[in-house]
């Protein structure tokens, strides 16, 4: 039935495929171009690319988190932490070895907290959502308290390239994307991921490792979150223990959106770019069109209610087909 | 023949938003075109970001100056992306609220590459080779003055008093400012004044509020609090409530209070007689002083690096005069 409805109609194909949310942005790019003066330039491209790096590399680490069933909130506190643990070992200094050691650090911290995580989801079996609620306050208050609210600069030149060079960034974000959708789409461990996410018991029972599985997971969430934190705190040339605490709902929001599932078992790395793609669009677009900030707030809110609508109006048309 | 029409006009609309990010930058001064300034806030959050704003606007206005607007919702990402849109749109100047001292770094450097004269309002950047001019209330010395008249209060009731001061987020450099100050006047008057309590409000009314319960259920004598900003008030007003210590000015009982900014809710509570004091920031003269530090700065001007406005301590004693002063009066009416 679905393929001859795609057969007759290339608009019902497109409504049907998994591009779905690429078209959407597509559709809303062209929609608002001609009212957000700038949107379709050069200029505009490379603002929308360098802001959702860092959200696509967050997005891909809790897409393999959410595919098992799991959730991960504190990539808000990894983020925040590894950017005072790397910038205060970076501050002053200004020597390559620096600056590994600093990024070595924020990438060990991240997947440390991811580590911690996993321990308590699989070790002592609790839910994920409380254990990463709570390691979020813990992990932000520890940042905090570790600079006493202060944020760190004089970061070293060589570091800060790595957040203000678009190149840099894009090709992490590009080797990451590429990486974990290999990893999901053509390895025992991506198979494995996705049975656990579509039945945890029967997963087990087929010898799938649960435990070890789990701890993966949010140990690779926390390290893809520590390699958003190196991109943003060489952006914005700080170290700041409230850096990303305002990009959970994006984060989650995008993945969600790209069509991954809360409830675990589907989704896709790509899907969670094209969520990314469709949010930091409708950001910039919004902005560019010089909407008062509550207008902005309430269209954001609008557009993305309508677009998941419209994507969970196709998913149920798809499951019927 | 409809969707043609429809496809057609779509085109001239698409060709047209192109076409002006080309952007010739408006011309003010041959008075064919307005100039722009962008205006970014990192949050219009509490009742004195929204009165700044306004103000701004207002001064563009009165001077025929376009406004681009932008909120960041306090992240400092988000405010690097709204200020490279400023520029993609070929401002004239840009006016920005940052969300702190270092992270706006970037965003000045980045107009300072764009030759776009850049302003940052209430909260001034760190020292770097960014180059921009910080119009700020000197947090320090207005809270001092604020808490030295509350002090003075607190002399003439003839006994010791057990303070409590709520700090604001110490991630910003205005909230430091004030916690300074407010250090600065208690020291060396430990005879009138102990100060028992120190609550992180994280400028978060409810962490605020439970900080303020959990201190008077500590120290049920505290009869002195100072608020690093008004818009605290309210939460602090219910916990005084619900502790029965909220009394009036000359009322057995009254806790002795002071705040900074100068809100409506600080204005209402003077003229009730429940607060003693508030240091205000004069809104009008930083929005007034941004906007004209941007202009002089794109006539090639000398400009200083920090204007700072004096602001005023607003009392009991003063409110008739200084009232028409303080941005909170007006938003009032």
């Amino acid at each position: 039935m679905r393929a001859n409805v795609l057969a007759r109609n290339p608009l019902a194909g497109a409504f049907l495929s998994e591009y779905f949310v690429l078209l959407l942005t597509v559709i809303l790019f062209v929609a608002l171009a001609p009212f957000a003066v700038g949107l379709a330039s050069s200029e505009s491209a490379l603002n929308i690319v360098a802001y959702l790096i860092p959200l696509f590399i967050a997005g891909t680490g809790l897409t393999i988190v959410l595919i098992t069933g799991g959730i991960d909130l504190s990539i808000p506190a990894v983020i925040a932490l590894t950017s005072v643990v790397g910038a205060r070992l970076m501050t002053g200094e200004s020597s390559v070895i620096s600056v590994a050691v600093g990024v070595g650090a924020m990438l060990g911290v991240g997947a440390a907290i991811g580590a911690f995580n996993g321990v308590l989801i699989t070790a002592l079996r609790l839910p994920a959502f409380m254990v990463t609620l709570a390691s979020m306050l813990f992990f932000n208050g520890f940042a905090v308290w570790f600079t006493q609210s202060s944020n760190i600069g004089d970061l070293p030149a060589n570091y800060l390239a790595l957040g203000k060079q678009l190149p840099i960034a894009l090709t992490a974000a590009v080797v990451i994307g590429v990486v974990f959708h290999l990893l999901l789409s053509r390895t025992i461990f991506g198979r494995w991921i996705y049975a656990l996410g579509q039945n945890a018991v029967a997963a087990h029972i087929s010898g799938v490792p649960v435990q070890r599985l789990t701890f993966a997971t949010y140990v690779l969430s926390g390290f893809c979150a520590a390699i958003a934190s190196v991109i943003l705190t060489g952006r914005l040339e700080t170290g700041s223990p409230v850096l990303g605490r305002e990009m959970l709902l994006d984060v989650v929001g995008a993945t969600v959106l790209g069509g991954t599932s809360l409830f675990g078992g589907r989704g896709r790395i790509y899907w969670t770019f094209f969520g990314v793609l469709f949010l930091t669009v409708l950001d910039t677009a919004l902005n560019l069109m010089n909407l008062s900030q509550f207008a902005v707030t309430m269209s954001k809110g609008a557009v993305i209610l309508f677009a998941a609508v419209i994507d969970a109006t196709r998913r149920r048309f798809v499951a019927f087909a | 023949m409809r969707f043609n029409q429809l496809v057609f006009a779509y085109a001239m609309l698409f060709l047209i938003g192109c076409s002006k990010q080309q952007g010739d930058a408006p011309v003010a001064q041959s008075g064919e075109k307005p100039l722009t300034i962008g205006v970014s806030f990192e949050t219009l959050q509490t009742e004195y970001w929204v009165a700044g704003f306004e103000a701004i606007k207002s001064e563009l206005k009165k001077r025929n100056i376009q406004v681009l607007e932008a909120t960041a919702d306090q992240d400092a990402s988000r405010q690097l992306q709204q200020i490279k849109n400023f520029i993609t749109r070929k401002v004239d100047g840009i006016i920005m609220v940052p969300k702190d001292a270092k992270t706006c770094i970037p965003m000045i450097r980045a107009a300072n590459e764009a030759k776009i004269p850049i302003a940052l309002f209430n909260r001034p950047a760190d020292k770097s080779d960014a180059k921009s001019v910080a119009v700020v209330a000197d947090n320090t010395k207005l809270t001092q003055e604020t808490v030295a008249y509350m002090i003075e209060q607190a002399r003439k009731s003839g006994q010791k008093h057990k303070a409590m001061v709520i700090l604001g987020d110490l991630g910003d450099i205005n909230a430091i400012g004030r916690r300074d100050g407010f250090e600065a006047a208690v020291k060396g008057n430990e005879e009138i004044i102990e100060v028992v309590a120190r609550v992180p409000s994280e400028w978060n009314q409810e962490k605020a509020q439970a900080g303020v319960v959990n201190a008077l259920q500590a120290n049920p004598d505290i009869s002195f609090i100072f608020t690093s900003s008004d818009f605290l008030f309210p939460s602090i007003v219910s916990a005084l409530k619900a502790a029965n210590k909220y009394k009036k000015i000359g009322e057995s009982g009254h806790v002795i209070l002071g705040g900074f900014d100068g809100d409506a809710t600080a204005y209402q509570m003077l003229v009730d007689g429940y607060l003693d004091a508030t240091g205000v920031q004069d809104v009008y003269f930083e929005a007034e002083q941004s906007v004209q530090a941007v202009l002089d700065m794109r006539a090639g001007k000398e400009v200083p690096e920090m204007i700072l406005d004096p602001g005023f301590v607003i009392h009991q004693g003063n409110l008739k005069e200084k009232a028409q002063r303080m941005w909170g009066a007006n938003v009032k009416k």
